[in-house]
């Protein structure tokens, strides 16, 4: 099946002009400008074959939003080739939109001072969705989403995370072939993150929506999409399988204990040989990191138990924020 | 890879004629404009008083100019009473904020929001504004025209016939307005603060609608440069209908010029819309 979404040398520069500050400075910015251009976007290219749900991850800054906003139609890019589904959003608005399901996490689509329901009644009508769709998705969403409470609720009354469920919820009635998430988990909690990646798994797994989601919690991605695509400054740093990734490039296993009581502490020093350092994180816990190529997990584990009495003792991969953090720290392509 | 059942883009399979379609979104719209002043019902109650307080200080202005003649431009007192109190009566339904709407919609960066809405952008503005008018007329409107008409000496319209093409003026009266606001409004897109503009324009309705004084009243160039304007039929023209001065084919000509300049004005709406979301669509909101 050929990419539904396909992203060809994709660049958005935005030329703005520095402002000088002072009376003067303000005197002189009438006359002189001093152009400077930001290349958000930076030769990107990417494809995504339907149904796929890709995780779109960078520093603040890196171009994500700017992708987005592309790939909506709601910006258009100033060189490259985007074709997502069948239309070149920039230059069919209208009709693509009509396809598409879009959050920005930052921003609501639906109406702030009337109730939910009425904001859905009226999406309704604008996607043209039937009388017997549109129930049925109302029923399946409010069910998943937890919204019955909320619908009669105006939206500007509802918390970060009520309004997030309705938005996406609202996203959907549609049904549309792809959706666009610009950060749709920003400020919620545990419990509100899970059901949002529980609902966009079934609808994924159902509808087979094609999902392109930026996000800053990395749990999102390892919850939700087994592709990540890794972006600083405009430029794709990574593209690929997330497994693999962290395969390739978790440096660091870690191994944290707790030991039995105070009397062990003096002890610690016994194991600390050939590169193994203890770092403390209270009285009685301490955590071992150590370089996955030069020592076994199994090998620190038997030092630990053989010189300390434990309590009890974890073994962790190295959080995939670590890893990310090293990517955007060297932004180099890997 | 891709698992079963993968949506494409389709057409609409549920067909209707597209006029039948975009009539149902205009009274969704309308609707939700009707249900969002719901929330705010009790500005009304001030708005009445409002209202009666401009009529009667228009009442005691032009009862002392009167005191000298009996009739100014072809207006007797009652008929310019009638003019300014039904005039102010109909101001309460046409007017809109959709200018306002627009500007703060740019302001707190939701335009991105309407962008991604497959609707006519126009239509979508004014058939809101078209609920809360209707909203307004029950709640405003008919409330200020009963306080009026019972302390004031109103006339009612000139006949059944001049009621009936009234009323369809003042329909078109609200839609000259809304194109006219919403033309405004669009540049917020590309100027950010427009609130230079909307007071200019809001004086501009205010003086060359003919709410303030009827269009024989100014001087006669003027009237000429205004009569090629469409200012003058948002108050002027329905206010001459209701006391009976339009008559015929004069009053069929009037209605057919506010029918034109709604569709000129709409026209000129959504061009400006086009040109203002190209600039944005291009730099950036
Ligand atoms: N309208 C604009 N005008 C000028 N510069 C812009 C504009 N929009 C974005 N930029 C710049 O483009 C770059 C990318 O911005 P973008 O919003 O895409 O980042 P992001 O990856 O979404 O960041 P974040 O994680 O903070 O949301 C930034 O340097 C930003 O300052
Ligand atoms: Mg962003």
């Amino acid at each position: 099946m050929p990419p539904i979404i396909e992203v060809q040398n994709l660049v958005k520069e935005f030329r703005t002009f520095r402002r000088r500050e002072g009376v003067l400075g303000a005197l002189q910015n009438l006359f002189v400008r001093e152009y400077m251009t930001v290349h958000a976007v930076d030769h990107i290219s990417f494809s995504i074959e339907p149904g796929e749900m890709v995780g779109y991850i960078g520093a603040n800054g890196a171009g994500k939003s700017t992708t987005i906003k592309i790939l909506t139609g709601i910006l258009s890019p100033t060189g490259g080739r985007v074709v997502s589904n069948g239309f070149v959003p920039y230059r069919e608005r209208r009709h693509y939109t009509k396809h598409i399901g879009v959050v920005f996490g930052q921003r609501t689509q639906l109406w702030w001072d009337i109730a939910v329901i009425e904001s859905f009644k009226l999406l309704k009508e604008i996607y043209e969705i039937s009388d017997q769709d549109y129930q049925q998705r109302l029923d399946v969403f409010s069910e998943i989403l937890n919204l019955k409470e909320y619908l009669h609720t105006p939206v500007r009354k509802l918390s970060l995370g009520e309004r997030m469920r309705c938005d996406l919820a609202a996203s959907l009635l549609h049904n549309p072939p792809v959706l666009f998430l610009d950060e749709p988990t920003i400020g919620l909690d545990v419990v509100a993150k899970e059901r949002i990646r529980e609902f966009l798994k079934e609808i994924n797994r159902t509808e087979g929506t094609t999902v392109l989601l930026t996000t800053h919690d990395l749990s999102d991605i390892e919850e939700l999409s087994r592709r990540i695509v890794i972006i600083d400054k405009g430029r794709i740093l990574f593209d690929g399988d997330l497994e693999q990734m962290k395969a390739r490039l978790a440096k660091y296993n870690q191994v944290k204990f707790f030991l039995k009581d105070r009397s062990q502490v003096p002890r610690l020093a016994q194991i600390e040989t050939d590169g193994i350092v203890c770092q403390r994180v209270d009285d009685l816990t301490y955590v071992i990191r150590f370089d996955r190529g030069e020592h076994s997990s199994a090998n620190v584990i038997r030092q630990i138990v053989n010189t300390l009495q434990v309590r009890d003792l974890l073994v962790e991969e190295e959080p995939i924020e670590e890893i990310v953090k090293r990517i955007y720290l060297s932004g180099e392509v890997i | 890879m891709a698992p079963p059942g993968i949506a494409i883009a389709v057409p609409n399979n549920r067909y209707s004629p597209a006029f039948a379609r975009t009539a149902r979104l205009c009274l969704a719209f309308a609707r939700v404009g009707f249900v969002n002043t719901l929330a705010f019902r009790l500005r009304y109650v001030t708005g009445i008083v409002t209202y009666f307080i401009y009529v009667s200080v228009y009442y005691f202005i032009w009862k002392a100019i009167y005191e000298h003649s009996a009739s100014i431009e072809g207006f007797d007192f009652a008929h310019l009473l009638t003019y300014i109190g039904v005039g102010w009566i109909i101001r309460s339904f046409y007017f809109n904020t959709i200018d306002q709407d627009l500007a703060y919609q740019v302001i707190e960066g939701r335009l991105a929001m309407d962008l991604i809405k497959p609707v006519n952008i126009q239509l979508m503005y004014v058939s809101r504004a078209a609920g809360e008018s209707v909203f307004r007329l029950a709640l405003l409107t008919i409330p200020t025209a009963l306080v009026l008409f019972l302390v004031y000496p109103l006339r009612l319209p000139a006949g059944f016939g001049h009621a009936g093409a009234f009323f369809v003026s003042v329909i078109l009266s609200f839609l000259i307005v809304a194109a006219i606001n919403f033309a405004v409004g669009t540049f917020a897109l590309r100027l950010q603060s427009i609130l230079g503009l909307m007071r200019a324009k809001f004086f501009l309705l205010e003086l060359f609608s003919g709410l303030l004084l009827p269009m024989t009243f100014f001087p006669h160039i003027f009237q000429k440069i205004l009569s090629v304007m469409p200012f003058e039929y948002i108050s002027y023209v329905p206010m001459l209908i209701y006391l009976g001065k339009l008559n015929g084919g004069g009053l069929a000509r009037a209605i057919g010029i506010q029918i034109f300049w709604v569709v000129i004005l709409m026209a000129i709406g959504d061009g400006l819309w086009r040109w203002s979301t190209r600039k944005v669509i291009i730099q950036g909101g």
